[in-house]
C-alpha cells in the first residue's frame, strides 16, 4: 500500500499547478463566472481552451483525438488542480459524451466531435431528465420517430443543465415503446441550433441556471444516432458510471479558508468549534482517500463499480457537512448574502449552502447511490 | 499510488485468518467469564507464530515488519474478537524499543516477543470527584531508588501482567517506571466491564523500584505517554475496522436469509441503505487507519492521521454496531447471537486510548487551531 504519488506524477502535479498559477487571472475570472451559476462565460471558454491546448482536458485519450495517452492518475491530478482553481474539473463532453462516442460512435462522429471536445471548443448538455423521468430514467418519453432518412423528435426535457451554452444536446430519446421501458431508448447528438428547439430557464435555489427544453418536430439526420438504435440506455449507464469520479480539492480549498477564519476570529478557542472543525477535516480526508482509490482503480483499468457511487455520495454529503458547519460557525452573519460588508466571505458559503443541495440529486441521488452500493457491492437482492 | 497489499501482507493475513478461524472461533465467549479473560494456550500459539514480534527488530527476535503489517494483523484479530493483552503488551514494548535503555531493551523485548512477558500501561489516575482511592498518591525519592504509591485505573490485564509501565510525577515531572507487576505491594483487581477486556484497578503501596527502572529518562513521561497513546489508538482503530467488517458481514448474511412479508429483508430499501451506510463508514475508517499506518511505516509523522483514524473509528463503531443490532432484530439483542459481543466490545475499543472527542481535539491542534 502506498498513498503517495510517484516522482513523475509529483513533477506533473507541480507542472499543472504552475500552469494555473501562471494563468491566475483568467482562471480566477473563469471561477467567478462558474460560481455565478450562469454557466460557461467567456473566461471559462478561454481557460478550457488553454487547458485543451495542452491536451489536458482528455489526457487519457489517444493523441489523434487530442489526448496524451496518459494513465488515469494523470487525469486525476489535472482534475484536482482544475477543481481547486476553477471549480470546473471536467466537461460533459470529456467525461460522458466523449468516451461513449469513442467506444460506440461512428467514424464520422469520432472525427467530428472528439478533437473539439479535447480542445475545449465544444460542450455537450446532458439530455436525460424529464418531468416523469428522474431516478427512473427509463421512463423517459421524448419520442424520436424514424422517418426513413431522418428522425423527428417531439417532447420535452426538464432540468437539462448547460443547454443554454452548450453546442450539442446529448439526448436520450425513445425510439420504441417497449416493456421493459429501457429497451426502447436511443442516444442522439443534436445540434442545439436545430430549428424547433426551445429553451426556457429554470433557476435553482442556489442561483444556478438549468433549463426546460422543448422539441417541436425537430428533424435530425440519421448520423445523429450514437451507436445502435434502442441500445441507448446501456450507453447512458456506462457513461454515468465513469463520470461519478470526483475530487475534493474544492472542499479542501474552502475548508482551509474556514480554518483560517476560526483562527483569525478567535473562534478556534471554542471547544465546540474545535470539535466541528476537526470532524470536517477528518471527513474530507476520508473522501480524498476514496477519490484516490477510484483513480487508482481506473488507472489499473478496473471499473470502480460501487466505489464511484460511494464517492459521489460521500463528496456531496461531505460538502453538506462543510457548508452546514460553516454556517453554524458564522451564526447570524451567515445569513447575509453578498453585497453587504457584513457578509462573511462575501456570501460565498451562504450561496454554497443553497447551491450544494443540487449535488445530492444530480448525476444520481444519494439514495440511488445507496441502492447501487447495496446491490452491486453488498450483494443484497433487488426489490 | 497503490491500494493493494504486498505479497508478504497477503501471506501474513491468509495464515492469520486460517489460524484464527480454527483456534479462536468462540474465543471471546469462552474466555470472557474466566479469571484471566483470555486463553493462555492461544497466547502461546500466537507467540510461536511470531505475532508479538511483527514490528520489532530481528535482534530481539522480531521480524522487522512495518507498522502497516501490524495494523493489518490486528484488523484480522478484530474480525474474530481475539482477546488478550496484545495491544497493551505491544504498545508497552514499542515504548521500550523507542525510549528504553539498551539494557532494558535487551532484558525485556526478547522475552516479550516469545510471549513470556505480558506488559500493560498503568497511566490513568483516578478522578477524585468520582470515587475514593484507598492509597495516597506519593513518589518518595531515596538514594538510587524510588518508592511509589498510588492508584491507577483502566489498566488492561494488569492482573495477569508481568510488567507495568507506571506513570508518576516526581518533582512535578512525569516519569515512567517499568515495574514488576508481581511485587507483593501491588494489587490488581479486574473490573467487570462491558467489553470484558479485564480493565483493572491497580494499587501501588510503597513499591520500591531502582533508578534503572525508569523508562528512558527522568521527566520524559509526557512525551512517551503521548506516543504510546498514538500507537494504542491506531491499533484500536485497526481492531475496530476488523470488528465492523465482521458486523457488516453478519448483517448481510442475516438480511439475505431472513424473510418477512414474503421477501428477504435484504430487499427492503431501509435495510439496503443501512447496509450501504455501514459499508461507507467502514471504508472511511479503514483507509484513514491504513494511511496513518503507512505513514508510520515510512517513518513519517502520523500524529494527525492516527487521531483522525481513531476519532472516526470510535464513532463509526457505535453507528455500525447499532445498525448491526437493528438489522438482526430480536437476534441482535440475544446473548446467544454473536452480534451483542461485537456491540459490547466495540464500546471498550471506542474509549480505549481516547474516544472520538479526545482525538478530534488532537486533530484540531494539529490543524493549528
Amino acid at each position: 500500500m502506498d498513498f503517495s504519488y510517484s516522482p513523475e506524477e509529483e513533477k506533473f502535479r507541480e507542472e499543472v499547478r504552475g500552469f494555473f498559477e501562471q494563468e491566475a487571472k483568467c482562471a480566477s475570472e473563469a471561477k467567478k463566472e462558474w460560481d455565478s451559476g450562469l454557466g460557461y462565460g467567456p473566461n471559462c471558454w478561454q481557460i478550457l481552451q488553454k487547458v485543451g491546448e495542452r491536451r489536458w482536458i482528455c489526457p487519457t485519450w489517444p493523441k489523434k483525438y487530442g489526448g496524451l495517452d496518459l494513465s488515469y492518475m494523470y487525469r486525476y491530478i489535472i482534475m484536482e488542480q482544475m477543481h481547486y482553481y476553477l471549480n470546473i474539473y471536467s466537461t460533459v463532453g470529456a467525461g460522458m459524451a466523449g468516451p461513449v462516442i469513442m467506444r460506440h460512435g461512428s467514424e464520422m462522429q469520432k472525427n467530428e466531435f472528439l478533437l473539439p471536445i479535447a480542445r475545449g471548443e465544444i460542450e455537450f448538455a446532458l439530455g436525460y431528465t424529464e418531468p416523469q423521468a428522474g431516478s427512473d430514467l427509463a421512463a423517459l418519453m421524448i419520442r424520436a420517430e424514424d422517418k426513413g432518412d431522418h428522425f423527428v423528435i417531439n417532447g420535452s426535457k426538464l432540468f437539462n443543465t448547460r443547454v443554454h451554452y452548450a453546442q450539442y444536446h446529448w439526448l436520450g430519446a425513445r425510439t420504441k415503446i417497449t416493456n421493459p421501458k429501457y429497451k426502447g431508448i436511443s442516444l442522439f447528438i443534436v445540434d442545439l441550433k436545430t430549428p424547433g428547439i426551445t429553451v426556457a430557464p429554470i433557476w435553482t435555489v442556489g442561483g444556478t441556471r438549468t433549463n426546460e427544453v422543448f422539441y417541436d418536430n425537430v428533424e435530425v439526420s440519421k448520423e445523429a444516432l450514437v451507436g445502435e438504435v434502442n441500445r441507448g440506455f446501456y450507453y447512458i449507464l456506462e457513461a454515468l458510471d465513469y463520470e461519478r469520479i470526483s475530487t475534493v480539492a474544492g472542499l479542501e480549498r474552502d475548508f482551509a479558508e474556514i480554518v483560517e477564519y476560526v483562527k483569525k476570529t478567535g473562534k478556534s478557542r471554542d471547544p465546540l468549534i474545535r470539535q466541528k472543525i476537526a470532524g470536517i477535516a477528518i471527513e474530507i480526508e476520508t473522501a480524498r482517500l476514496l477519490a484516490l482509490k477510484v483513480a487508482w482503480l481506473l488507472n489499473k483499468g478496473q471499473v470502480p463499480n460501487y466505489e464511484a457511487a460511494m464517492l459521489k455520495m460521500l463528496v456531496s454529503e461531505t460538502e453538506q457537512n462543510l457548508v452546514n458547519t460553516s454556517m453554524q460557525i458564522f451564526g447570524p452573519y451567515g445569513l447575509i448574502q453578498k453585497g453587504s460588508h457584513w457578509a462573511q466571505f462575501n456570501g460565498k458559503f451562504e450561496r454554497n449552502y443553497r447551491d450544494s443541495l443540487e449535488a445530492l440529486l444530480t448525476r444520481g441521488t444519494s439514495e440511488i447511490m445507496r441502492n447501487i452500493i447495496a446491490v452491486r457491492r453488498l450483494g443484497l437482492p433487488l426489490h | 499510488m497503490d491500494f493493494d497489499l504486498s505479497e508478504f501482507q497477503n501471506m501474513l493475513l491468509d495464515s492469520a485468518k486460517k489460524f484464527l478461524e480454527k483456534e479462536a472461533k468462540n474465543g471471546f465467549r469462552e474466555t470472557e467469564n474466566t479469571e484471566e479473560g483470555y486463553s493462555l494456550k492461544l497466547w502461546e500459539k500466537i507467540a510461536e507464530l511470531g505475532w508479538m514480534g511483527v514490528v520489532f527488530p530481528a535482534q530481539y527476535g522480531g521480524i522487522d515488519g512495518s507498522f502497516l503489517d501490524l495494523v493489518l494483523l490486528v484488523e484480522e484479530m478484530g474480525k474474530r474478537l481475539f482477546t488478550g493483552p496484545f495491544v497493551s503488551t505491544i504498545v508497552s514494548g514499542l515504548s521500550i524499543l523507542q525510549y528504553g535503555q539498551k539494557s532494558q531493551k535487551a532484558q525485556i523485548l526478547p522475552k516479550m516477543i516469545k510471549g513470556k512477558l505480558i506488559l500493560s500501561p498503568a497511566l490513568i489516575k483516578p478522578n477524585p470527584i468520582l470515587g475514593q482511592t484507598r492509597v495516597e498518591e506519593r513518589v518518595k525519592v531515596q538514594a538510587g531508588s524510588y518508592m511509589l504509591s498510588g492508584t491507577r485505573l483502566f489498566v488492561p490485564y494488569a492482573h495477569v501482567a508481568d510488567m507495568l509501565v507506571y506513570g508518576a510525577n516526581s518533582d512535578r515531572e512525569k516519569t515512567l517506571f517499568l515495574v514488576d507487576a508481581k511485587s507483593s505491594n501491588i494489587s490488581c483487581e479486574p473490573f467487570d466491564s462491558i467489553g470484558s477486556d479485564k480493565l483493572c484497578e491497580v494499587n501501588f503501596e510503597d513499591v520500591v523500584v531502582p533508578e534503572s527502572s525508569i523508562l528512558g529518562e527522568m521527566g520524559n513521561g509526557n512525551e512517551i505517554t503521548r506516543q504510546m497513546n498514538d500507537w494504542g489508538a491506531l491499533l484500536e482503530a485497526a481492531y475496530i475496522v476488523g470488528m465492523l467488517d465482521q458486523v457488516l458481514k453478519m448483517s448481510l448474511e442475516h438480511a439475505r436469509e431472513r424473510e418477512q412479508f414474503g421477501k428477504k429483508i435484504g430487499s427492503f430499501q431501509a435495510i439496503q441503505h443501512q447496509c450501504a451506510n455501514m459499508a461507507t463508514d467502514i471504508h472511511q475508517v479503514k483507509y484513514l487507519t491504513y494511511e496513518a499506518a503507512w505513514k508510520l511505516s515510512e517513518n513519517l509523522p502520523a500524529k494527525k492521521e492516527s487521531s483522525m483514524a481513531k476519532a472516526w473509528a470510535s464513532d463509526a463503531s457505535r453507528r455500525v454496531c447499532l445498525l448491526g443490532v437493528k438489522i438482526h432484530g430480536g437476534m441482535g439483542v440475544s446473548q446467544e447471537h454473536d452480534m451483542q459481543l461485537y456491540f459490547r466490545r466495540a464500546k471498550a475499543c471506542e474509549v480505549a486510548f481516547g474516544d472520538g472527542d479526545f482525538h478530534r481535539e488532537i486533530v484540531a491542534q494539529e490543524l493549528g487551531c
